[in-house]
């Protein structure tokens, strides 16, 4: 750039090349002030307090349900005297909860196994960096979460409650062979179930990140249904029975 | 005279320095290095970003399940004086535990609630940071440690549940196994493998103890390190962009 003398006026310098100016000064906060250039503050001692502040609360909470309620202890294990209900830990009830509907190679495998696939592609498959950080991306997302959740909460408690009344194995056990009345027909129904919200918010030209939030949501919504069914209203014999209407004084929390 | 020139002698001494490499952290070079020269908190940023730290963000699932794992880990610790991991002897040192051990019923309520807590708080903290939208680009590789540190956690969880030897335990991990074996070809075998025979018995025991008090532990301690080093390295928690440590 060739040498140029910029006009010098004491506080307001002028530039000949520039088009701006500083104009005039303003007495007033700027955005910026006490932040820093990323709105950052230093970890200590703040996230330690934190922790401190978490760990006291947590342990105390742990502690005082602990003083309250016993951990549960059964009679000595006996293999030649089966439970009735015997059902698994809570967080595997939900499977437990299918195998009563589907054939288990569906209810075992083929549904576990595709939940840990979709999380373990789900960063490569919904992967825009602009909702980052946001609660629901955006208020659309936060009303197809809320919507997508009271969906997922009726179709699978109609699920449990119609197959139960009207069980299509039992039904098509003459008619058709066993890997389509519980493999091929069931599978297609919990497809259904989750695939159904995605179409639509196709067609309603949603994002990718629309569309992943409701099926996470079915996911998570469906898991839950499928975990109270399971854990709070099967009773002796894996029957549904109202929680508070169990035979046999037999209390679903006694296993917790 | 202020707090600091009060101080200033202590942190100036050689025994002081020998210890920590820094300086009174009331200043941000002091602050930096408290950070960076810890073994402790060197997994933390320097910097965190202030949207961030909002509680109403991200609700402090992630420490929350760390800290119920420091709980699992001291609680376990203390029951491991006590139990015996064969079918003779599981039960009885149960009942020891409960009916003799001084505060051994409390310990042993300590550690099968916040185990039960910590898997929920695991599976909360995944839907947070799902919903948040926290696993996107950078941040992938670190969303598959979580989704492995889940499996490890149920994992810890269900092996722990077989060690009381009592009928639930006996019947839940009987039908949990079950479950696995529906895997064409491979799950018979993953059975097998797990309960060291083809029903649970003394080799499903021992199995499940080495586990739950070996090898899922210091699984899980090595990969939530991981985890909160990548929080740090890939720009602390995702906050909106425009805020973000660029």
């Amino acid at each position: 750039m060739a040498a140029q003398t910029p006009v010098s006026d004491d506080i307001f310098p002028k530039h000949t090349d520039k088009t701006f100016a500083l104009v005039e000064l303003v007495r007033g906060e700027s955005a910026m002030v006490d932040k820093g250039p990323d709105d950052t503050v230093f970890a200590f001692p703040i996230v330690l307090l934190w922790e401190i502040v978490l760990s006291l609360g947590i342990t105390l909470a742990i502690f005082l349900f602990s003083l309250i309620k016993q951990a549960p202890l059964e009679e000595i294990a006996n293999p030649f005297v089966t439970t009735d209900p015997a059902k698994a830990p809570w967080y595997f009830i939900g499977l437990q909860e299918l195998l009563e509907h589907m054939h288990p190679v569906v209810a075992g495998v083929l549904i576990p196994g595709a939940l840990v696939l979709f999380l373990v592609v789900l960063p490569y498959i919904d992967h825009a960096r602009e909702d980052a950080g946001i609660w629901f991306a955006s208020a659309r997302g936060k009303r197809i979460v809320v919507w997508t959740a009271i969906y997922a909460a009726v179709a699978m408690t109609a699920y449990i409650v119609l197959d139960n009344a009207f069980s299509l194995r039992e039904l098509l056990r003459s008619v058709a062979p066993q890997w389509i009345a519980q493999g091929l027909l069931p599978a297609a129904i919990i497809a259904l179930i989750v695939i159904l919200p995605a179409l639509a918010l196709w067609r309603l030209k949603a994002n990718t990140r629309q569309v992943m939030l409701a099926l996470f949501t079915v996911m998570i919504v469906s898991a839950v249904v499928l975990t109270v069914s399971g854990f709070l209203f099967r009773g002796p014999g894996f029957k549904l029975y109202l929680p508070w209407q169990m035979p046999n004084g037999y209390n679903p929390w006694d296993g917790l | 005279m202020t707090r600091s020139s009060l101080l200033t002698p202590l942190t100036e001494s050689r025994v002081w320095r020998s210890f920590f490499r820094h300086g009174l952290p009331d200043n941000p070079l002091d602050r930096s290095l408290v950070m960076t020269t810890n073994i402790f908190f060197h997994l933390h940023p320097v910097k965190v970003s202030r949207p961030s730290l909002r509680w109403s963000y991200s609700f402090g699932l992630g420490i929350i399940s760390a800290i119920l794992f420091a709980l699992l880990v001291w609680s376990g610790l203390l029951l491991m004086f006590y139990y015996a991991p064969t079918i003779e002897r599981a039960y009885p040192t149960m009942k020891d535990i409960q009916m003799t051990v001084p505060l051994g019923q409390f310990t042993r309520n300590m550690h099968r609630w916040a185990a039960h807590a910590m898997v929920l708080a695991v599976i909360l903290h995944m839907a947070r940071v799902f919903y948040t939208g926290a696993f996107k680009p950078p941040r992938e590789f670190n969303w598959i440690v979580g989704v492995v540190l889940l499996l490890l956690t149920l994992g810890a969880s269900f092996t722990g549940y077989l060690l009381p030897w009592d009928q639930l335990a006996y019947w839940a991990i009987t039908v949990g196994t079950n479950i696995a074996s529906y895997a064409p070809v491979a799950g018979p075998m993953m059975r097998e493998l797990l309960l060291g025979g083809t029903e649970v018995g003394q080799n499903s025991l021992l199995r499940f103890y080495t586990l739950h008090v070996a090898i899922l532990p210091l699984l899980i301690g090595l990969l939530v390190s991981l985890h909160i080093w990548r929080v740090r390295k890939d720009g602390g928690l995702a906050a909106r962009r425009n805020s973000e440590v660029k």
